[in-house]
């Protein structure tokens, strides 16, 4: 039975947690998280996702 | 009867969820009570992807799906409405809570889905809502303390509801609606030893409002403080006062609600999210704190550790709690009662240390009574937790200087908040043409940026730019009175200068006057 929704009646169906856990349970979610309430020093945070240089001078 | 789905929005995206959202649980047992179908999706505490909302609202054929909270979930709430709309399109979308209330006519134009929100307080118009839906019926204009919209879009606002009268009328909020197994695994905060241990935390309400009138607070209905005025087009609109209706819950209701907490869900810590408990004692005359400290012994609720004087431990029975407290109005022989009753630590918002700001803030406090505070309550047995805030209207190097010394004087080490115009408070109408000035005349963008004021939004102080405030922030952090003084020969030649970085205005949702909205008979 779920739990991700409760309660006075059974609804008519039921909703399951996602099998894909979001992005905040990743293990590379976490890191970021770590890393960025460190950063300081030469602890630095590289964004992989978002790089826009495409090589050309 | 209708069939209801709640939705809890997503707060806080940077912390674990913390808090059973008080006000939905609430409305939740009063549709319940009113024999409707109710079902919680608390998405603030499973976390999952945003589009899990099409599933839920798939799951059942809704007759209305609401939604509400605070203005800090606003970004959560426009994503989430959209995908109501689309995926359940025969469902009334109901709003309400503070986001709302603030700026109805604007959340109308920003959020179309929404169908009807409930203004103010909820407890009767939420209620009548739902009756009309059962109904069939989507005419909403004459239901009071509601916006709803005509065939084009257009909103409309109906005349004000009146306050309840009596708050132990309400039942206990919905609880079991709720996943609190996530909450209680988030129980452990850093406030107090007691706290830091707890397994099963669970708040607690005791009371709506307080009486001072802080400039940077909102209170959005629920304390008497809000009527409804034709504005300059002719259309109702809210206006915010320094009205008061205040109400409070008989010591008999909550100590029996934590009773019950304590029986069914095995809490260990109860934290009351009451504005101001000191305030609140005031308006009884001293006597509903005491009251309520009694009876919680007498319930034995009291925990061990504080009944037989010994070291808090692993051990303890019972049910700490905690609250917030007031600078001028704490007494020390009722911090004496609620220390012997459970309480650990006691949330002051002293907010600054400096004559000038304290005395422009409606705080109804003083610097000297500021320091005190925190010796006063250490004394009680209570941990004193103190809120700081920089960037105020009047800030300056002096002002800035004196908060660092008395910090360095009480030994307490902040990293102080950002003066923050959240919509509502008096600050946000003084300074909304200013704050639209610096968010592009874009006000969305600007309460899609709100937090929890750690962050610069909008800057309301009249001489620091965002960039001089993170710098102070850090400098009240370090207590560092040298780089302060360096900054000061750097900058305040310079700030002569300069003009004001922003300006106050009048504004027609403000009404510095003591006119109180209705209250029931």
């Amino acid at each position: 039975m779920s739990d991700i929704l409760k309660g006075n009646f059974t609804p008519k169906k039921q909703v399951t947690k996602p099998d894909d856990t979001i992005d905040d349970d990743s293990i590379e979610s976490k890191f970021k998280k770590a890393a960025l309430n460190s950063i300081g020093g030469s602890m630095v945070y590289v964004e992989r996702t978002d790089l826009t240089w495409d090589g050309e001078e | 009867m209708a069939k209801i789905l709640f939705i809890n929005p997503v707060v806080r995206e940077e912390d674990v969820p913390r808090h059973i959202p008080y006000g939905i649980a609430l409305l939740a047992a009063i549709a319940m009570k009113e024999g409707h179908l109710v079902q919680v999706y608390d998405a603030n505490a499973h976390r999952l992807p945003l589009d899990t909302i099409i599933e839920v609202c798939q799951a059942d054929d809704w007759d209305a799906i609401c939604i509400g909270g605070l203005t800090t979930t606003y970004n959560y709430i426009k994503k989430a409405c959209k995908l109501i709309k689309e995926s359940a399109p025969n469902a009334q979308l109901i709003a309400g809570g503070g986001f709302l209330t603030s700026m109805p006519h604007e959340i109308f134009e920003w959020i179309p889905e929404i169908d009807v929100g409930c203004i103010g307080e909820s407890f009767v118009t939420f209620p009548e809502v739902l009756k009309k839906i059962d109904n069939k019926d989507v005419n909403y204009s004459d239901v009071l303390g509601v916006i709803h919209r005509d065939l084009t879009g257009k909103s409309f606002l109906t005349n004000i509801r009146p306050n309840i009268k009596d708050l132990d009328t309400l039942p206990w909020p919905a609880w079991h609606l709720f996943p609190l197994d996530i909450y209680f695994a988030n129980s452990s905060n850093l406030f107090s030893e007691e706290s830091f241990t707890s397994k099963r935390r669970m708040d607690i309400n005791g009371s709506f409002g307080c009486g001072l009138t802080c400039k940077y607070c909102w209170h959005l209905g629920t304390t008497g403080d809000m009527l409804v005025e034709e504005n300059d087009n002719g259309e109702n609109d809210v206006v915010f006062t320094y009205g008061r209706n205040i109400r409070y819950h008989s010591a008999d209701y909550i100590v029996s609600m934590v009773k019950h907490l304590h029986n069914e869900y095995d809490i260990d810590f109860a934290a009351f999210i009451d504005e101001n408990l000191m305030t609140m004692d005031v308006a009884s005359k001293g006597t509903w704190l005491k009251e309520l400290c009694k009876k919680w012994i007498e319930a034995g609720l009291q925990p061990t550790c504080r009944q037989q004087g010994i070291p808090h431990d692993e051990n303890c029975k019972g049910v700490h709690w905690n609250g917030t407290s007031h600078a001028g109005l704490h007494r020390p022989e009722t911090l004496k009662l609620m220390y012997e009753a459970g309480c650990t630590h006691l949330v002051y918002g002293l907010e600054s240390f400096d004559p000038t700001v304290l005395r422009n803030l409606g705080k109804g406090s003083n610097a000297r009574k500021n320091k005190q505070s925190i010796a006063t309550c250490l004394a009680s047995g209570i941990k004193p937790i103190p809120n700081i805030i920089i960037g105020f209207p009047e800030e300056s190097f002096e002002s800035v200087r004196n908060t660092i010394e008395a910090l360095v004087e009480l030994g307490i080490t902040a990293k102080p908040h950002f003066a923050t115009a959240y919509p509502g408070s008096e600050w946000y109408y003084a300074y909304k043409d200013s704050i639209m000035e610096q968010y592009n005349q874009d006000l969305e963008a600007y309460i899609m940026d709100l937090g929890d004021a750690s962050k610069i939004t909008a800057t309301i102080s009249h001489e620091f730019s965002p960039m001089q405030l993170l710098g102070l922030q850090q400098i009240v952090y370090l207590k560092d009175l040298r780089l302060l003084d360096l900054s000061e020969q750097h900058w305040a030649p310079v700030q002569e200068k300069l003009t004001p970085v922003i300006q106050p205005k009048m504004s027609f949702n403000l009404k510095t006057v003591k006119e109180a909205g209705p209250l029931a008979s």
